[in-house]
């Protein structure tokens, strides 16, 4: 019987796993449910958002607020490209076959990536943590950096935030409705339009944020949004594409299934994982709590 | 009449030999140029072309200019043997000098066999490279091994006062090869250390917590580890997060190139400042006037006040196909190939050797105690040594 103190450890890192997997992929998700188109280049939005955040931090310095600063100009510029991408490419995806969308994001995610290795090289970039949650504090016995903490308590409040809109609001509505059906929506009035460049802003911005979030605990480098775009889909897949809480009870279980694998099959936890998402394809295709595809 | 012809004749004949003197001699690179990888691919073919301009510049080699063609070979082995297969057919290059990789280096050396073209690798570790039962008379490494590297960082950790030790490396020929070499050597020259734990994430994975958690649940008094590049900078800001150099008391060694300059340069005031790293070269190092030269020089070419320590394996290999080539006092494979056997280069980390046994040369490692030093705005080994590994070849 293992130690409860690591036990709590280790259900706490993967709830940190957990909520980053959850801020990208709700935007990934948040575009299938509305868009329909299954989004390849999400990743790099996520990559590009860690490469602008390192940025701004080189020109605000380490005072004392500018992380935030710059994570928030991040996720905000790379909303920015994501509406200018919505507005001038993805516009003529609406409708295609499913493999041209997949190809073309797939493609789109490539260039983009190469855009960023002009910008700044193959070299390893690092940020440091915010000051104010460099240290780390001991509860049960286990240590817990403050940034971890922050990051678990942020990925609840976001799909709050998230659920709320969208329930709640009238832009929730339009965006629900735009979901279910486009064109009656537009033959009311909506401009649909506008709608769909929103939804994609702000997926993208949650992805950016998610990339800005991600980079004072892990490295910069090219390749960062390959690895991640893969976690996002088995989440997705596993919590059904176009459900938000479906997103996030497919971030909790990956999260948890990644960190306590490593006990049971110390060389194959990424195999339980896909193991899982296999079964879940089998036993309820549209995933655990996403709805059959019309 | 007869003469005239005769004489005519000759210089016919003579004549594209005196054009063949005039070609350069072509070499061939495949070496990662995209993805993290090209954190090392790069700046090696920029050590190289140092290299190939310098002696160009002084007339070259036998009176024939060098020329090298890189190629990006993606850190992917089967690119790797696309590239090199072109560089031979289409380019028509004389040698290879290249590859990154474990998985890469093997793949080439098939090539080179194949082709009967000699084959130097600057870089890749993986012992399988120089095994006997895949040797062949074109392939040579001028790179550390994983036996030399493991052994090297037992040695050190040997004389710490631990009595256990803990690993932590990625699970894929690199890191089980290095990581067998380290745990083999240590148990033999201190048999009292005990190993509490071994973790295994995949290469290439960002989320270290759960194997850090995992590993400091067994208590251990040190740690090796050979996550290497830019993921080590993932893993030691995860680790620092959680306490874990604390914990060990900075009893952690991090081969791999855990503490070249790019390294502790890229993290600033995040780098794990205590530990045990290594690295090919370091710009600070100087030890030699030769060391000292050559740092001055790739600082000017690469226009950087801190320079690569990767060129320098670029530079070492073609410093080896050089002298080779002078050697043999041509630009035939088989010929240069048994001038490589036994060869003594002076390079700028000191003379090396590529054994006749097994192609391989006695590259050692710089491996030191990372320091703050109030000179740079970084973290450097302090003191640092280079660790000849000519006798724990075997």
């Amino acid at each position: 019987m293992p130690d409860p103190s690591f036990v709590f450890a280790q259900s706490l890192s993967g709830l940190t796993a957990a909520m980053f997997l959850f801020l990208i992929a709700s935007g990934l998700s948040l575009i299938f449910g509305v868009l329909r188109v299954l989004n390849f280049a999400h990743g790099t939005f996520y990559m590009l958002g860690a490469y602008v955040a390192y940025q701004a931090m080189l020109w605000l310095g380490p005072g004392p607020g500018m992380f935030w600063i710059a994570a928030l100009g991040a996720a905000l510029t790379i909303a920015l490209l994501g509406g200018l991408v919505e507005r001038l490419l993805f516009r003529h995806l609406y409708g295609k076959e499913e493999l041209y969308q997949l190809l073309f994001t797939y493609a789109l995610g490539l260039i983009l990536s190469d855009v960023a290795k002009i910008f700044w090289g193959t070299q390893q970039k690092s940020v440091s943590r915010p000051p104010g949650l460099t240290g780390s504090f001991s509860f049960l016995g286990a240590t817990i950096p403050q940034y971890n903490l922050f990051v678990i308590l942020l990925g609840p409040a976001i799909a709050l935030a998230f659920w709320f809109v969208l329930q709640r609001t009238r832009v929730g509505r339009f965006i629900r409705a735009a979901a279910l059906d486009r064109e009656t929506l537009g033959a009311l009035g909506t401009n649909v339009d506008a709608l769909y460049t929103g939804v994609f802003m702000l997926a993208s911005f949650l992805g950016g944020l998610g990339g800005a979030l991600v980079s004072p605990m892990r490295a910069t480098v090219p390749g960062m949004d390959t690895e991640v775009i893969v976690e996002a889909f088995v989440v997705v897949v596993i919590g059904g594409l176009g459900s938000l809480w479906g997103t996030f009870l497919g971030a909790l279980i990956y999260g948890q299934v990644l960190s306590f694998g490593i006990l049971f099959f110390p060389r194959f936890s990424i195999f339980a994982v896909f193991a899982l998402m296999a079964a879940v394809l089998i036993i309820r295709p549209w995933g655990l709590l996403g709805r059959p595809l019309r | 009449m007869l003469h005239v012809f005769t004489l005519l004749l000759a210089a016919l004949l003579t004549c594209p030999l005196i054009a063949e003197a005039q070609k350069p001699i072509k070499v061939g690179m495949p070496m990662p140029l995209s993805g993290p990888p090209a954190l090392f691919g790069d700046p090696a073919t920029k050590g190289a072309q140092m290299f190939v301009d310098e002696i160009n510049a002084k007339g070259g080699v036998l009176g024939r200019k060098l020329e090298l063609l890189t190629r990006d070979s993606k850190a992917d082995a089967n690119e790797a043997v696309r590239v090199a297969r072109e560089l031979i057919l289409k380019e028509n290059v004389d040698f290879l000098v290249g590859t990154l990789t474990s998985a890469e280096g093997p793949a080439v050396s098939v090539v080179a066999k194949e082709n009967k073209i000699v084959f130097i690798a600057p870089i890749p570790k993986t012992d399988q490279l120089t095994a006997a039962d895949k040797l062949h008379p074109y392939v040579f490494r001028v790179a550390a091994t994983t036996t030399m590297e493991g052994r090297s960082a037992a040695e050190i950790v040997a004389k710490w006062p631990v009595t256990n030790v803990a690993t932590m490396s990625f699970d894929y020929a690199y890191g089980q090869d290095v990581t067998r070499a380290f745990v083999d050597h240590l148990k033999k020259i201190k048999p009292s250390v005990q190993i509490v734990d071994q973790q295994w994430p995949k290469l290439g994975e960002q989320d270290y917590n759960p194997f850090i958690n995992a590993q400091m649940a067994k208590k251990p008094e040190a740690i090796f580890s050979s996550i290497w590049g830019g993921f080590f900078v993932t893993y030691s800001k995860q680790a620092k997060a959680l306490g874990m150099f604390d914990t060990i008391k900075y009893n952690f060694i991090g081969v791999g190139e855990a503490a070249t300059p790019e390294t502790t340069k890229s993290m600033g005031a995040d780098y794990p400042v205590g530990i045990w790293g290594n690295s090919y070269d370091a710009f600070y190092w100087g030890e030699t006037p030769a060391h000292r030269d050559y740092t001055t020089r790739l600082s000017k070419y690469l226009k950087d006040e801190y320079p690569s320590s990767w060129a320098i394996q670029g530079y070492i290999g073609m410093q080896f196909l050089a002298e080779a080539i002078k050697k043999a006092g041509s630009a035939d494979s088989d010929k240069v190939a048994k001038a490589l056997l036994g060869l003594t280069v002076e390079t700028p980390v000191g003379p090396l050797t590529i054994r006749e046994k097994d192609h391989q040369a006695n590259r050692g490692q710089l491996y030191g105690k990372t320091v703050k030093d109030a000179k740079y705005p970084f973290a450097i080994m302090k003191p640092v040594t280079y660790v000849d590994p000519s006798r724990f070849m075997d």
